[in-house]
């Protein structure tokens, strides 16, 4: 396999963490992910924001470790804990879910595109644009990828002083009473809220890319940290401002509620926002794309300049298969299932197995 | 294989050539003064048939009170002395005692006069005599300031030099001098403090402008463009500047200056964006009032490539965005106009920059009438014909008069052309396009480096302590540090205890 460490000139300073980990985390997701963990937790279900958050910050730590144990990114985990030849096998598998996590985002943004901007524009052309443009961004190496997540938190952030707006319309008894669920509603909230939290676990294929790594983790627990706020916050304020019913039948909640946003000088405000949301969605994209690219140079040695082709052409031809709503829900319902079966389930047993290895080893190698 | 060494034989014999345009080469000296001979304005002078010296020059280029009250004198006076003896005898300094040829060419088209004795062949001694016109130090008046120093840089590198040297008369003021153009054999200075200025940076300076290779340079703004560290880029990365007191100032932060003879301006770097929207009158301003115009001019920047590109997308696609009061009169301006908006906003568009063209392009008397007649009867003309509709107008015109406000002049120009692209991508897709467009030209200005340091900085990579002097500007007591971008050997501009100590009460 080839080289772990990276050129020094594209390494990025720790606190870029903190907007690699926010970037990823917030995407579309939260233009409507109020009707999903409503299903079953109902005026509940912010707390299963919050618990699904405080599970991510123990995620973040397991990744950590892990990392630090092993002083590489995932490829050389696997190589570590399963041998070249399985090891490699994971990895490809890994690199299919980041391909998928950014066909989502992708083809997620287009719809809402179609839905409240242009009923009729072709998916798979806005597609093309939009990966052309996210092609420029990672052709600019890792750190243009990570600028670009520094400037989605810096243009994305003003947007929470939008609830303000909603806030005046706001009925905070429809929050109560608490604990209105079972145990079990609160877990299936929690399962629906993890998509929206995917994304920082890219973390551990740049992680050889930040100055002192290890440092950096204080910078992620914040990131996630961050999130977890605007996520809870707009889940409150979502909660407060729909009444279940509502609810129900609103997709995108989040947008909905921009569309009571009144300036003097401008009346509609999603169309702004939605054009807006390009710099919350791209990075989702584009770091999504650059850690394929990684773990293809990483595992065939296949250069990244090669191999962003091939993913590009698959992004664009997932903008012609998932057609309509139907098709889209679907892949955002697997890529989610996808997504929590490999964090609560494979980033623990990988941590599992790698303290095995090293208790086993330990006695002869101070590290592996 | 043989193909590309006969490629090479090409080359080298492209290269003999161009060498032998420049004049260089093994030549002897009577076959250089045969050459020198052909025009018309060298001078081969022998005061009387058995006089043994014998003067050469080029008239043009050498100041006659030398010959007529140093040199003809002495001549007369002395007719059997040796040349080591006449060189002492001239009340001149830096004569030189040479045979070498290439030396003696290049001196006398400078403007030396050589002086040859019958009695010692091939030897000779260089008189410098050069002339040169000199025009006299006006105020700027593309970074006209109104209050502060009303110097301008002049053509002639001597009087930049003084001009710079006299506001940093330290011994570490270190300029670096070489010719560069095959023909014009340009002098270029690099200018830096030693013990301030980051070596590396020197090094990347010097090492670029070593590599120049064209024919002939003529101001700083061809070397600009060649020693840009991206050349394809609409954005400057260098700042060319025509104050000596901003030059004097950014080389106390640590940079670098460039000064080009024949050039009224100098280019300093490394540079960031930020630098491009800061007038040197903000600092004698006091700091309140300049941070807040250069947040202004930061937003007519964004105001001006932004708001004719939302005009077109919100009139093409999203007229719901407008409230139903604002979009009354709206609709009374635009309801008889047969253009959809993006034919609109590009002729009026494309009408304000003819009419700043016409108005650079003609002397300034007859420029200021011509922006007065287009702005008002051209405009009240195209809205009464119903051609343009008078919100767009006060928007295109408002852009325009958006992007004079920022004070580097080719800053100004990269800000008008960036609208266009928007424009386009507004008709296609909107807002959507516009986002689009923005993320692409965001993602351009951060490939961008100035001499190899990133070009957002502070905003990119974050560099909180260089906000001082960014986007606002800080009182002079908190500009403890230089700006950390430049890397600078001595970051420290002054105590920082000294200048915050704060007395007590009746102290």
């Amino acid at each position: 396999m080839t080289l772990i460490q990276p050129h020094e000139k594209s390494l990025v300073s720790p606190y870029f963490a903190f907007y690699l980990i926010v970037s990823m985390q917030i995407g579309v997701g939260i233009l409507g992910f109020q009707r999903y963990i409503a299903k079953s937790s109902g005026h509940d279900a912010w707390m299963t924001v919050m618990i699904a958050g405080v599970a991510i910050h123990a995620l973040v730590w397991m990744c950590y470790s892990l990392l630090n144990n092993s002083g590489g990114d995932l490829v050389s985990i696997h190589e570590q804990l399963f041998g070249k030849w399985v090891g490699a096998v994971f990895s490809t598998l890994f690199f299919l879910y980041a391909v998928f996590l950014a066909l989502t985002a992708l083809r997620t943004y287009i719809e809402v595109i179609q839905v409240w901007m242009f009923p009729h524009i072709n998916a798979w052309g806005i597609g093309f644009l939009l990966i052309f443009v996210a092609y420029y961004f990672v052709s600019g190496g890792f750190r243009i990828v990570t600028a670009l997540s520094f400037f989605c938190v810096l243009i994305g952030t003003p947007i929470i002083f939008l609830k303000y707006f909603a806030l005046k319309n706001s009925h905070f008894y429809n929050l109560l009473p608490l604990f209105d669920h079972s145990l079990m509603d609160y877990y299936a909230g929690t399962k629906a809220m993890t998509l929206n939290f995917l994304g920082f676990e890219m973390l551990l294929m740049y992680y050889p890319f930040i100055k002192n790594p290890a440092s950096s983790h204080k910078w992620s627990q914040w990131g996630a940290f961050f999130t977890l706020c605007i996520y809870t916050l707009t889940a409150l304020e979502s909660f407060a401002y729909y009444s279940q019913g509502q609810l129900k039948h609103t997709i995108w909640a989040t947008v909905t509620i921009w569309k009571i946003v009144e300036f003097p000088f401008i009346e509609r405000f999603e169309y702004i926002g939605i054009s807006m949301w390009l710099f919350v969605i791209l990075p989702n994209i584009v770091i999504s794309i650059w850690v394929a690219t990684r773990i293809f140079k990483r595992v065939y040695t296949i250069k990244q300049k090669y191999s962003i082709f091939p993913i590009m052409l698959l992004l664009w031809i997932g903008c012609f298969i998932f057609k309509d709503r139907q098709f889209i829900d679907a892949l955002n319902t697997y890529v989610s299932r996808i997504g929590y079966y490999l964090i609560f389930f494979y980033i623990p047993l990988l941590f599992i197995i790698q303290r095995i290895v090293l208790k086993v080893k330990g006695t002869k190698h101070a590290k592996i | 294989m043989f193909g590309f060494s006969k490629n090479k034989a090409k080359k080298k014999k492209q290269q003999d050539s161009s060498a032998g345009a420049s004049g260089g080469g093994d030549i002897t000296f009577a076959e250089l003064i045969k050459k020198c001979e052909q025009s018309h304005d060298f001078v081969t002078f022998k005061k009387g048939v058995d006089h043994p010296f014998t003067l050469y020059y080029y008239k043009a280029m050498v100041n006659p009170l030398v010959i007529h009250q140093i040199l003809l004198p002495q001549l007369i006076q002395h007719t059997d002395v040796s040349l080591k003896k006449l060189e002492k005898l001239l009340s001149l300094e830096s004569t030189v005692y040479t045979n070498d040829v290439q030396k003696i060419q290049n001196s006398i088209l400078t403007g030396s006069i050589f002086i040859c004795s019958e009695h010692e062949k091939g030897y000779g001694i260089l008189v410098p005599a050069a002339t040169a016109e000199k025009r006299t130090i006006s105020i700027p008046e593309t970074e006209f300031s109104v209050i502060g120093p009303k110097e301008a840089f002049v053509e002639t590198i001597e009087v930049n030099m003084n001009m710079i040297r006299k506001r940093l008369p330290i011994p570490e003021l270190q300029i670096k001098e070489m010719r560069i153009g095959k023909l014009s054999k340009t002098r270029v200075a690099i200018l830096f403090i030693d013990g301030i200025a980051n070596k590396e940076n020197i090094e990347t300076v010097t090492q670029r402008i070593e590599k120049i290779e064209y024919d002939h340079i003529i101001d700083s703004n061809y070397v600009l463009q060649m020693i840009t560290d991206k050349q394809t880029s609409i954005f400057p990365q260098l700042i060319n500047t025509e104050r000596p007191d901003r030059v004097a100032s950014v080389l106390a932060e640590g940079k670098i200056a460039v000064l080009v003879d024949g050039s009224p301006s100098a280019l300093t770097g490394p540079t960031t964006i930020t630098e491009f929207f800061s007038s040197f009158e903000d600092y004698f301003l006091s700091w309140h009032v300049a941070s807040f115009f250069r947040l202004i001019r930061l937003f007519g920047v964004l105001f001006s490539v932004l708001s004719t590109p939302l005009y077109v997308a919100v009139l093409t696609f999203h007229y719901e965005i407008i409230p139903s009061d604002l979009l009354g009169t709206l609709i009374a301006s635009r309801s008889g106009i047969p253009f959809p908006p993006i034919v609109e906003a590009i002729i009026l568009e494309l009408a304000i920059e003819l009419l700043r063209e016409a108005g650079a392009r003609l002397p300034s008397k007859v420029g200021q009438t011509i922006g007065i007649v287009g702005g008002i009867v051209i405009g009240t003309a195209a809205v009464q014909a119903g051609l343009t509709s008078n919100v767009l107008l006060i928007i295109v015109a408002l852009a325009a008069l958006a992007s004079f406000t920022t004070p580097v002049y080719q800053m100004s120009n990269t800000i008008r052309l960036l609208r266009f692209p928007l424009i386009i991508f507004a008709q296609f897709w909107g807002m959507l396009g516009v986002a689009i467009c923005s993320a692409l030209l965001l993602g351009h200005l951060l490939r961008l480096t100035s001499l190899g340091r990133p070009y957002l900085e502070p905003i990119f990579p974050l560099r909180l302590a260089d906000f001082r002097d960014a986007l606002f500007r800080l009182p002079f007591n908190k500009q403890t540090r230089r700006p950390e971008h430049l890397l600078t050997q001595d970051p420290n501009r002054l105590n920082k205890q000294r200048v915050n100590k704060k007395d007590d009460i009746d102290e």
